[in-house]
């Protein structure tokens, strides 16, 4: 019986170290729009009204400490989250060094307009936190909903939602604590569901194949390759179908311009140098791209949007 | 004649009587298989606990009251494992999930269950704190049998952590 447990301990040790870790996604506490358009915290950019997250989160007490009873038992299951306040701290600091860097020459830090819209507060995973105070006489309760959001699928992986019991006695603040000591073992009880079904199935992902203006060729060009002639559409598609798990994945739209390639289930790892390595979508993408290259002799460019999102633009490098 | 109807009759009450003997015994038995079923817990949510515990009421069978009171923590500590715990009424809490997922954790990993369930064992350090002085929920099922509500309040994050310890329970950060 020793001897058993001793040999299977060595083989989870043999293949934790083969099988390495996989990319951990990041999470971030965001209160919803909702949230923010009830209490007056907007902002205009654009001629458009967004959410102002700084002033919630300067002005919210109720906010705060319902974001940081949330991050702190999450850190308590191994899973520390992203604090906004601190990465809208961080962008601003971050802008301003670097318009103040420069070299020896006097030249500054490269910084492309793409650059510059990429730089805002974002995560894997956004949690996003709504609540509000239900009045029954001289009762309060706390309507609760905290939904975890797949920032690239768009898709809803774990929620929580509900009303807690009303109380007379107790103060908002302690309903609202009592909300989300309520509601966080079914919110990371669905979250660990979400993971177990990545890991057996694979990272669910999304990717768009687009093509630049310039380019000699679009995705419903004829092209020939292994002796077969099809559109590029059709042999991108293929690719597809050989290298997700289980062929699994669906081409939601497409036209000679783009391909729009969602629920793609990508592997969790792949093998470089002998040895198992994370996979994410960048990496995924950039194989399509070296088969585009080698197969069709067509130079592209891959666009990386975050761990789940990436797109692979023909035509140009 | 007379002797013939007397010997009919007396055949006739006795077989009557041993089939109401047959049932009494096979529901007796049900009841039995129902109380030790590992799948049977009375289990609701009194509210939300105080950080990282559930607040429920278990109930437990035993043949004596303080018989019934164990099987209840016991039976609190493993729902908090295997089942998890229902919303409380009226608001009063969301539901629990199971701290361990696989279907076939116990069996898997029984000889660790049976030590931790042991008369004394290491689940009543997860029981906090339990009404079994004060119970007024106390019920004489049968001749034979106790049905005892109490009042718990499991330390629910600590049992989960020595779980994921013991490699029972799948850590949420686990394989990133």
């Amino acid at each position: 019986m020793k001897r058993i447990g001793i040999l299977s301990a060595a083989l989870v040790l043999a293949v934790s170290s083969v099988m390495g870790q996989a990319k951990k996604p990041t999470i971030m506490v965001v209160p919803s729009d909702r949230y923010c358009i009830s209490k007056g915290y907007m902002t205009k950019f654009d001629n458009q009204d967004i959410p102002d997250y700084k002033k919630a989160l300067q002005n919210d007490a109720d906010l705060r400490m319902a974001i940081s009873k949330i991050s702190g038992i999450m850190a308590d299951r191994e899973f520390p989250l992203k604090d906004l306040e601190q990465e809208l701290r961080n962008i601003s600091n971050e802008s301003a060094e670097s318009a103040m860097i420069t070299g020896a020459s006097g030249s500054s830090v490269a910084e492309s307009p793409v650059d510059v819209l990429k730089r805002t507060a974002k995560a894997d995973i956004i949690m996003d936190l709504d609540f509000s105070v239900v009045k029954q006489g001289p009762r309060n309760s706390i309507m609760y909903t905290l939904n975890g959001l797949d920032a690239y699928t768009s898709k809803n992986i774990a929620s929580s939602t509900g009303v807690g019991s009303p109380s007379s006695a107790a103060s908002v603040e302690l309903l609202i604590e009592e909300a989300v000591l309520s509601h966080m073992d079914e919110f990371t009880g669905r979250l660990q569901a979400h993971f177990d079904d990545m890991f057996a199935n694979g990272r669910e992902v999304k990717i768009m194949v687009k093509v630049f203006d310039g380019s000699e060729v679009n995705l419903s060009d004829e092209v020939d390759y292994n002796g077969e002639t099809n559109e590029l559409a059709i042999f991108i598609e293929d690719w597809m179908a050989d290298n997700t798990v289980s062929g699994r994945f669906s081409l939601s739209d497409g036209t000679e311009n783009f391909q729009r390639y969602e629920q793609v289930r990508i592997p969790m790892y792949y093998e470089r140098n002998g040895r198992q390595r994370a996979m994410d979508t960048r990496t995924f993408v950039n194989n399509l791209k070296k088969f585009v290259a080698e197969s069709f002799n067509l130079e592209s460019k891959v666009y990386m949007r975050g761990l789940g999102e990436a797109w692979l633009i023909i035509g140009e490098k | 004649m007379r002797r013939l109807i007397k010997t009919v009759a007396l055949s006739a009450i006795s077989m009557l009587l041993m089939c109401g003997t047959t049932n009494a015994q096979s529901r007796n038995k049900v009841r039995k298989l129902e109380y030790n079923s590992q799948y049977n817990y009375e289990v609701a949510t009194l509210a939300v606990g105080v950080d990282g515990t559930k607040l429920v009421k278990v109930w437990g069978y035993g043949k004596k009251a303080e018989d019934a009171v164990r099987d209840a923590k016991a039976q609190g500590v493993a729902c908090a494992i295997f089942r998890g715990f229902p919303a409380g009424s009226n608001g009063s809490a969301a539901p629990t999930p199971p701290i361990v997922t696989d279907p076939n954790a116990a069996t898997t990993h029984e000889d660790y269950f049976v030590k931790f369930f042991e008369p004394g064992g290491k689940y009543l350090q997860y029981v906090n704190l339990s009404t079994d002085g004060v119970s007024t929920d106390r019920v004489k099922v049968n001749k034979k049998t106790y049905k005892v509500g109490v009042e718990l309040s499991i330390a629910y994050d600590e049992l989960r952590k020595e779980l994921e310890r013991q490699g029972i329970a799948r850590k949420l950060n686990s394989g990133f």
